[in-house]
């Protein structure tokens, strides 16, 4: 399997800052306890990225497939390329690709369900590498390697949280919805 | 005051100076002051007094000459200009807002203008009063022309001075199948097979001149906007093209340079079926504000064939929004029908064709002409008697039934089949899901096309309330209307393409492998990345080679450029961390970024690398085989495998 965008919540997600923005490149972050991989920052994202896909979307997390298209369509009006404002096309751009990621995410049951259990074990997804960087599960989403993939992903959360202190460093979001999430796992483990 | 503005012109203007004689005796009239005062202007360049001005002139003295096209005229640019030669469009102006864009969709063999004029699209005719422009370019003398003012397409065509069927040569090589397919044409495609640019000549005066697609497509794009200036009475700038699904970015930067070249700024560049999915959009908004629907997302099929390119797009609208699901495309269209009936029509053609005789051009000018007739009334005919003198005493009677069409070109209706199939289920969207099926394009009205996207669609009807030849066009029109930030009072230009990744764009990696980063079908902008490592001990330097494409090997994909990681820290194989980023922005340029990580390292340990893709010049098919054989695998990446 491919070394996907797992990151440890609290710390910076990977990637590059963009280029046109600035020539302050690879960046290193803020202190972090925990670091497998070389980080640099997106300009101007400290805030967005402590935020949820949830509340990127600005929807509960209980939130419906139609409110997800519905917050997703007017994120879109928004900061789209076509319609941003012609100052801001570079910071409403990174915006977009974010809103576009949380919605592929959560618009899809499969992804939303791991995402939603990664939450809730405190793992934030760093948001430039976040989606399983699998494009063979991307192309063949057949459920058998769905089940595969997430006894892998299962294995890994479970190395990951024996060696840390064991939902310490949570999000308030995933603390509250841990034993919902727990609950639906198993069920999606079953099926 | 003559003096003075002759002097003034003299000395700052020397370009200019004979028109402004001119000029200024035309201005020398009773109202002369006046005039004087906006000529002032027109040569301080001070557009705005000029408009202003103008009415003040006509209210006062009735002046009537059209300074504000004097102006123009004035500040027009030389009808050619070749601009610098790198592949930058630059970043998008602010002057980008204050105009509205035009949409031009550049057909292989048809062209169409098209802007939003307010409230509605309009489409914009040629001097001879017709929408749809001919897209070929006719060589003469020293000088080229088009064909606007042309009288017959026949007699250009049989001169072999007459170029067209660019937008299926342009940007390839001249291995490629279709540039080899273009060599019965009735101008000169001269091919190595090596994997370089063609050549391409026009006969002009018993003389063979080259040129270049790009060139004769500059050429074509120069008279249509003069024609549209003339129509418009202002300059343009920005235009909004429609391009196929199935071109690479390698051909998209080779359109860009042709537009360069004919002073063009392309505003945004979209698939032909995103543009129909737009125009969509836009009726079924309209139709919502009508009926005070709840306005549901609908999911429409786009199955769009012209004479070269045939696409499918899948688009789910709602509330204004057309978010395209999947694309696919090909190159197939009415020029391979067209090719394929002449050889079932006149078998020996081929053979007849390959010296490039001036008479033999007049004779496949000749067949191709009658066999297009042909094919036009078969759409509406089930028998057509084709009649066609090719001199020295080959003659072609004999009726031609419209399943000896169909017999002909099994294989392209069973081509778009399967492109229709696989865009459905790229899109993972059931037949019955579907709201929609709209079909456009020139190869629309065929019989066997309609049939065989209503079979696929499981009989559903075809959608009516689209000019099929007029819809990717007028798509493109709003499009540049809503990205030139143009507001519509009543809410009809309330919209937004989000467009997708027509291709995979990848790296070579795991062996000879295409390893995408930015899959097909991936919103735009985008940025995404994956992480390769070192396949050698103490590997210090990795070859990054970007392809484009849906091959599984690299070699099947096209080749966007390349470049090398170098001091790469020493170290088993298997440990340095090599990030590869891909970011397609909100203009659609690719960069590549490549950084290097070490476990337990906060940074890259090497500066990253950042290159624009793609890098590639002309024709350099063999590029990467020269690659792949000074470099071997010793610079070769996988994937990173998870430690277990």
């Amino acid at each position: 399997m491919r070394c996907h965008g797992l990151t440890v919540h609290g710390t910076n997600h990977r990637g590059f800052c963009v280029p046109t923005v600035s020539p302050v490149f690879l960046r290193p972050t803020r202190p972090v306890t925990r670091i497998a991989f070389p980080k640099a920052t997106l300009k101007n994202e400290g805030l967005t990225m402590e935020f949820s896909f949830y509340e990127l979307l600005g929807i509960p997390e209980s939130g419906s497939l139609m409110e997800i298209k519905n917050a997703y369509k007017q994120l879109a009006r928004k900061y789209h390329p076509d319609v941003s404002p012609p100052g801001r096309v570079e910071e409403y751009t990174k915006r977009f690709i974010q809103v576009q990621e949380a919605y592929e995410t959560l618009s899809d049951p499969s992804r939303r369900a791991m995402y939603d259990h990664d939450m809730a074990k405190g793992i934030n997804f760093a948001f430039n590498a976040r989606r399983r960087r699998n494009y063979h599960d991307q192309v063949v989403e057949q459920k058998t390697e769905w089940k595969s993939r997430w006894q892998s992903q299962l294995s890994e959360l479970k190395r990951r949280s024996s060696s840390k202190d064991g939902g310490g460093n949570m999000s308030w979001a995933a603390r509250m919805r841990q034993q919902r999430d727990e609950l639906s796992n198993e069920s999606s483990n079953d099926s | 005051m003559l003096a003075t503005l002759s002097l003034y012109f003299f000395l700052y203007e020397p370009v200019r100076f004979p028109r402004l004689i001119r000029s200024v005796c035309l201005a020398f009239s009773l109202k002369s002051i006046v005039h004087h005062i906006l000529l002032l202007c027109c040569i301080a360049q001070r557009k705005r007094f000029v408009v202003r001005f103008r009415g003040l002139a006509k209210l006062v003295c009735g002046i009537e000459t059209d300074y504000v096209t004097m102006f123009e005229l004035w500040m027009a640019e030389p009808a050619y200009i070749v601009t610098s030669d790198s592949e930058t469009t630059g970043e998008e102006k602010s002057s980008t807002f204050s105009e509205i864009a035009i949409g031009i969709d550049l057909g292989t063999s048809q062209c169409r203008v098209a802007v939003w004029s307010g409230s509605r699209v309009e489409l914009l005719k040629n001097t001879r009063n017709e929408k749809i422009m001919k897209s070929y370019v006719t060589f003469k003398g020293d000088t080229s022309s088009g064909v606007f003012s042309q009288p017959s397409l026949e007699d250009e065509m049989f001169s072999g001075a007459t170029i067209f069927n660019m937008k299926r040569l342009i940007g390839r090589v001249d291995t490629d199948p279709v540039v080899q397919a273009c060599k019965n044409l009735p101008f000169l495609v001269q091919t190595m097979d090596i994997g370089v640019r063609p050549l391409i000549a026009a006969l002009v005066n018993n003389m063979w001149r080259s040129t270049t697609p790009e060139e004769v497509l500059a050429i074509f794009l120069v008279e249509l906007r003069a024609m549209i200036e003339n129509q418009l009475k202002r300059r343009i700038k920005n235009v909004v093209l429609t391009v196929p699904v199935s071109f690479s970015r390698f051909q998209l930067t080779r359109i860009q340079r042709a537009c360069a070249m004919a002073g063009l700024h392309i505003l945004r560049l979209m698939p032909e079926p995103t543009a129909v999915a737009l125009l969509y959009a836009q009726q079924q908004q309209q139709n919502c504000h009508e009926n005070m629907g709840s306005g549901s997302e609908k999911i429409a099929l786009i199955f769009n064939m012209g004479a070269g390119y045939c696409d499918v797009a899948v688009t789910a609208t709602a509330g204004g929004i057309s978010q395209i699901k999947a694309l696919a495309g090909s190159t197939i269209g009415g020029e391979d029908l067209l090719q394929n009936m002449m050889r079932h029509l006149f078998p020996e053609s081929e053979n007849l064709f390959q010296s490039h005789e001036v008479s033999e051009i007049k004779r496949m000018g000749l067949l191709r002409v009658a066999t297009q007739d042909v094919i036009h009334q078969l759409s509406s005919q089930s028998i057509v008697q084709l009649d066609v003198d090719l001199g020295d005493d080959v003659k072609i009677c004999k009726p031609v039934h419209r399943s000896e069409l169909e017999e002909a070109n099994k294989k392209v209706f069973q081509k778009c089949e399967s492109l229709i199939i696989q865009c459905l289920k790229d899109a993972k969207v059931e037949v019955q899901d579907l709201n929609d099926v709209i079909i456009v394009g020139g190869c629309s009205c065929i019989p066997r096309v309609k049939s065989l996207v209503a079979n696929i669609c499981k009989g559903k009807e075809l959608y009516k309330d689209m000019n099929p030849l007029e819809a990717a066009v007028c798509g493109a029109a709003v499009e540049g209307a809503v990205a030139s930030g143009i507001n519509d009072p009543l809410g009809n230009l309330d919209l937004l393409t989000i467009q997708i990744t027509p291709l995979a764009i990848g790296i070579r990696a795991d062996g000879n492998k295409f390893v995408p980063v930015i899959l097909k079908d991936t919103a735009m902008p985008a940025r995404k990345e994956v992480i390769f490592t070192t396949i050698h001990d103490n590997q210090t330097e990795a070859l990054i080679i970007v392809y484009e494409g849906e091959g599984e090997k690299a070699e099947e994909n096209q080749l966007l450029g390349y470049f090398k990681i170098t001091r790469i820290p020493v170290a088993p194989k298997g440990i340095p961390e090599i990030n590869v980023c891909m970011d397609i922005n909100a203009a659609n340029e690719l960069r590549v970024l490549a950084g290097v990580g070490m476990p337990g390292s906060y940074k890259h340990v090497i500066p990253a690398m950042e290159v624009r893709m793609p890098s590639v010049d002309d024709g350099h098919g063999w590029c990467a085989e020269a690659l792949n054989r000074s470099h071997g695998a010793t610079l070769d990446l996988v994937t990173l495998l998870k430690k277990a």
